[in-house]
């Protein structure tokens, strides 16, 4: 009896101390997800209601402000300067990344690699304020660094870059890629140096295969999860981009360089249309949400084989 | 549990303390006092009750305004120290947001009046943005204020509209900015013998001369990044067509746009002055590097508001009158002036009323407007004001037209009839077509006429009333 009776009180206490536990851990939990999923919640509210002006209307209105959208044009412009943000931000920039992080790789001097490798970081640690207004000056047609060296080389240069409502978006991803590269090359880098990559490296050149060879039948297919960060971040990285975008042409000429998340700010607050705004922050939280997620699901399923 | 339960009770109580210590208690004090007891004088301590007076409510005014820019910021000192002369015992609590024409400023005011916790008072322009914050019942009706002060006798019969809503006065403006002024480079026109153009004629009959004698400069600067100021040069051409009636039929929406011939021609005269700017480079330069286009010698000449008398004068240390001259533009078939104030109003259930009339009070004097409006580049919202106070040729001479012949003004479209969501989609659909290589006339046309339908412009904008 009197031992059931101590069992019992220890399984007790033991109950109650679970259940400390379990509130020390899931409080911050909970208030991080009430906070974050909660906004994003109320977002999709406000988004159906019928809030036109500066004063809150929570009138249940459907998908009205949707439907005003897609009958936008500009939206999508929207959409189709983001899917070139999507493609042309994140294909190049990987590939340019594994090249320059192989032949740093191969550099044949170890010490000064180091030294490159904090130069090219550098571009990452700037904020997009400070990198557009630096490219938008080197833009300038008429006095920036670009026509003034083509000038110089006797070259008389029809670019306009970022004026040219037909390109200036390329012009823009331009930017988003020499400022990412340098990260890019740091993270392909780290996930070269496993031992097991560096053995097969061994293998292969002992076998005779060619540096390039070696790059894509063994580095490649090996560096799955590195490629998988990169990925991921510059997608996500690329759906939300706003400020190059505000700082070097303010979605001009027009709109011709407008993307999602400026049409946002401009939807909101200027044209005080609320929730449309938040109409076009739900939309760029499914397309996050079908873009990344799935991708993320695929490569970790890979990584995990 | 029993520990939650105290440690629970101990936070009630020190609430209700911390609760009870805001409002004054009357306090057990320990005095000494001289008793006269049979005779004798003996010192004794007495416990007493006060209550301590209430500290004096101190006498605060937060306001929101956007003038931080070099020029502005010197502005919005001179309106505080107008503030502090006349009402010495108020203190100015400021929440300036950077951002020329407050984009960012409607963001952090949005989300303050969104939360109940609207400033005292805080900048606006007036006609549809005013009117927004009126349908959001966030500004007080300010009859009492006009009819006590007789402000609206002292101002122009077309700034009092721009500032009435629904038949009430709902802010007060501090001053008036003149939207058409063509700005032109004094010297290359002494040079050339050309004089100021008065209309479109003029205009790229100059554009010609300058191009032959100075092919490298081009000859009007524009600067769309913003999407505004390419907007203005379409406002003088449609003013010029059209004249002043049609300007506002236009803008409240009472024109079939798509079989519009006035509208039409207009377009196709904006698109031929791409031929004479600078196209390579307007869409990445805001307002003043265009203006500064034209003090460096790139450009001949701009449109542009009176702002940018000072941008000259600071930015590239020209002179009125010397270097550079300044007309209202068009100045035919009439001469009209295209307008939009900065006022000031009183936001409904704001803590600080009383301060707030002052402030209106001093905002509406002479005393205020004189240093501010020479600092900032506006005109006088006031019309007995001598134009002479104005330190150069080029205001003195407006004023003095403004005060003779207030029926000429109108609220300009940038500041601004067209309901908020119309503006904006109009200035975007304007800079497109100014930006692109082959301006869509009747694309642009079928935009604008369906942006008129979407946002129900003849609705929205029929408060306005001109003349």
């Amino acid at each position: 009896m009197i031992a059931t009776d101590l069992q019992k009180a220890q399984k007790a206490k033991r109950k109650r101390a679970n259940v400390i536990e379990f509130l020390v851990f899931t409080f911050p939990l909970l208030f991080f997800l009430s906070i974050l999923y909660g906004t994003l919640l109320w977002n999709v509210y406000v988004s159906m209601s019928n809030w036109v002006s500066t004063a809150a209307d929570y009138t249940f209105t459907g998908l009205k402000w949707y439907s005003y959208l897609f009958g936008q044009s500009r939206f999508w412009i929207d959409v189709q300067n983001n899917l070139k943000w999507l493609i042309l931000g994140v294909i190049p920039t990987c590939v340019l990344a594994i090249f320059l992080a192989y032949l740093l790789e191969l550099a044949p001097f170890p010490g000064v690699e180091s030294y490159v490798r904090t130069l090219i970081l550098y571009p990452v640690a700037m904020s997009f304020v400070v990198t557009g207004t630096i490219w938008s000056w080197m833009y300038q047609p008429e006095k920036g660094v670009f026509n003034t060296i083509l000038g110089q080389l006797g070259i008389d240069s029809p670019l306009t870059y970022t004026n040219d409502p037909k390109l200036a978006t390329y012009w823009l991803i331009l930017i988003f890629v020499w400022q990412y590269l340098g990260f890019a090359v740091i993270i392909i880098q780290s996930s070269f140096r496993t031992s097991e990559l560096q053995e097969m490296i061994e293998a292969a050149t002992v076998d005779g295969a060619s540096k390039i060879r070696i790059l894509i039948s063994v580095i490649i297919p090996n560096i799955r999860n590195g490629i998988l960060v990169l990925v991921s971040l510059l997608l996500i990285n690329t759906l939300k981009v706003f400020d190059i975008v505000w700082i070097v042409t303010r979605s001009g000429p027009g709109i011709a360089t407008d993307v999602l998340a400026t049409n946002m700010i401009v939807t909101a607050f200027d044209q005080r249309l609320a929730s449309a705004g938040a109409a076009i922050g739900v939309i760029i939280f499914l397309l996050a949400f079908i873009i990344v997620v799935p991708y993320t699901i695929y490569a970790f399923r890979k990584w995990f084989e | 549990m029993k520990k939650f339960q105290i440690l629970f009770a101990i936070v009630v109580i020190c609430s209700l303390l911390l609760a009870a210590c805001a409002t004054p208690t009357p306090e057990k004090i320990i005095e000494t006092v001289i008793v006269e007891k049979a005779g004798e004088k003996v010192i004794e301590t007495v416990e007493v009750l006060v209550t301590p007076t209430p500290a004096p409510k101190e006498k605060k005014l937060e306001i929101f305004h956007w003038w931080t820019a070099p020029g502005e910021r010197e502005a919005a000192d001179a309106m505080f120290a107008a503030l502090k002369d006349a009402y010495p015992d108020i203190t100015v609590v400021e929440n300036p947001v950077p951002g020329g024409g407050g984009t960012e400023h409607r963001v952090v005011l949005k989300a303050r009046i969104t939360a109940g916790i609207p400033p005292d008072t805080f900048q606006t322009l007036g006609g549809a943005e005013l009117k927004d914050y009126v349908d959001s019942n966030v500004l007080q009706p300010l009859d009492d204020f006009y009819a006590e002060t007789g402000y609206a006798d002292v101002i122009p019969k077309p700034l009092l509209n721009a500032v009435t809503i629904n038949g009430h006065p709902y802010s007060v403006p501090l001053n008036m900015h003149l939207e058409n002024i063509l700005y032109y480079n004094l010297k290359l026109f002494n040079e050339l013998g050309l004089s100021a153009p008065t209309g479109y004629d003029d205009l790229i009959a100059a554009c010609k001369a300058i191009k032959a004698a100075k092919p490298e400069m081009s000859c009007l600067a524009v600067g769309s990044k913003d999407n505004w100021s390419d907007v203005f040069v379409l406002d003088t051409i449609m003013l010029e067509l059209g004249g002043p009636e049609y300007y506002v039929k236009f803008f409240k929406g009472e024109i079939d746009v798509a079989n519009d011939p006035i509208f039409k021609e207009s377009l196709q005269k904006f698109a031929a002055l791409q031929e004479y700017s600078n196209m390579s480079d307007h869409s990445t330069l805001t307002w003043d590097q265009a203006v500064s286009a034209v003090g460096s010698e790139q450009a001949a000449m701009t449109i542009m508001g009176t702002w940018a008398i000072g941008a000259f004068t600071k930015g590239s240390n020209w002179q009125p009158g010397v270097d550079f001259g300044a007309v209202n533009y068009p100045t035919k078939p009439d001469r009209i002036l295209l307008f939009h104030p900065d006022t000031y109003g009183c936001t409904v259930g704001a803590p600080d009323q009383e301060e707030c009339m002052n402030w209106l009070k001093v905002v509406a004097s002479p005393e205020l407007q004189i240093p501010t409006d020479v600092t900032q580049g506006g005109m006088f919202a006031r019309t007995d004001i001598d134009p002479k106070e104005f330190p150069d040729p080029i205001r003195q001479e407006m004023q003095e037209y403004v005060s003779k012949n207030p029926d000429k003004l109108i609220l300009d479209q940038h500041g601004t009839i067209l309901p908020n969501p119309a503006q904006v989609q109009y200035r975007v659909i304007i800079s497109t077509f100014f930006a692109s290589e082959k301006p869509d006339v009747e694309g642009t046309i079928k935009a604008v006429a369906d942006m008129m339908t979407t946002f129900n412009v003849k609705e929205g904008a029929s408060w306005y009333q001109w003349p």
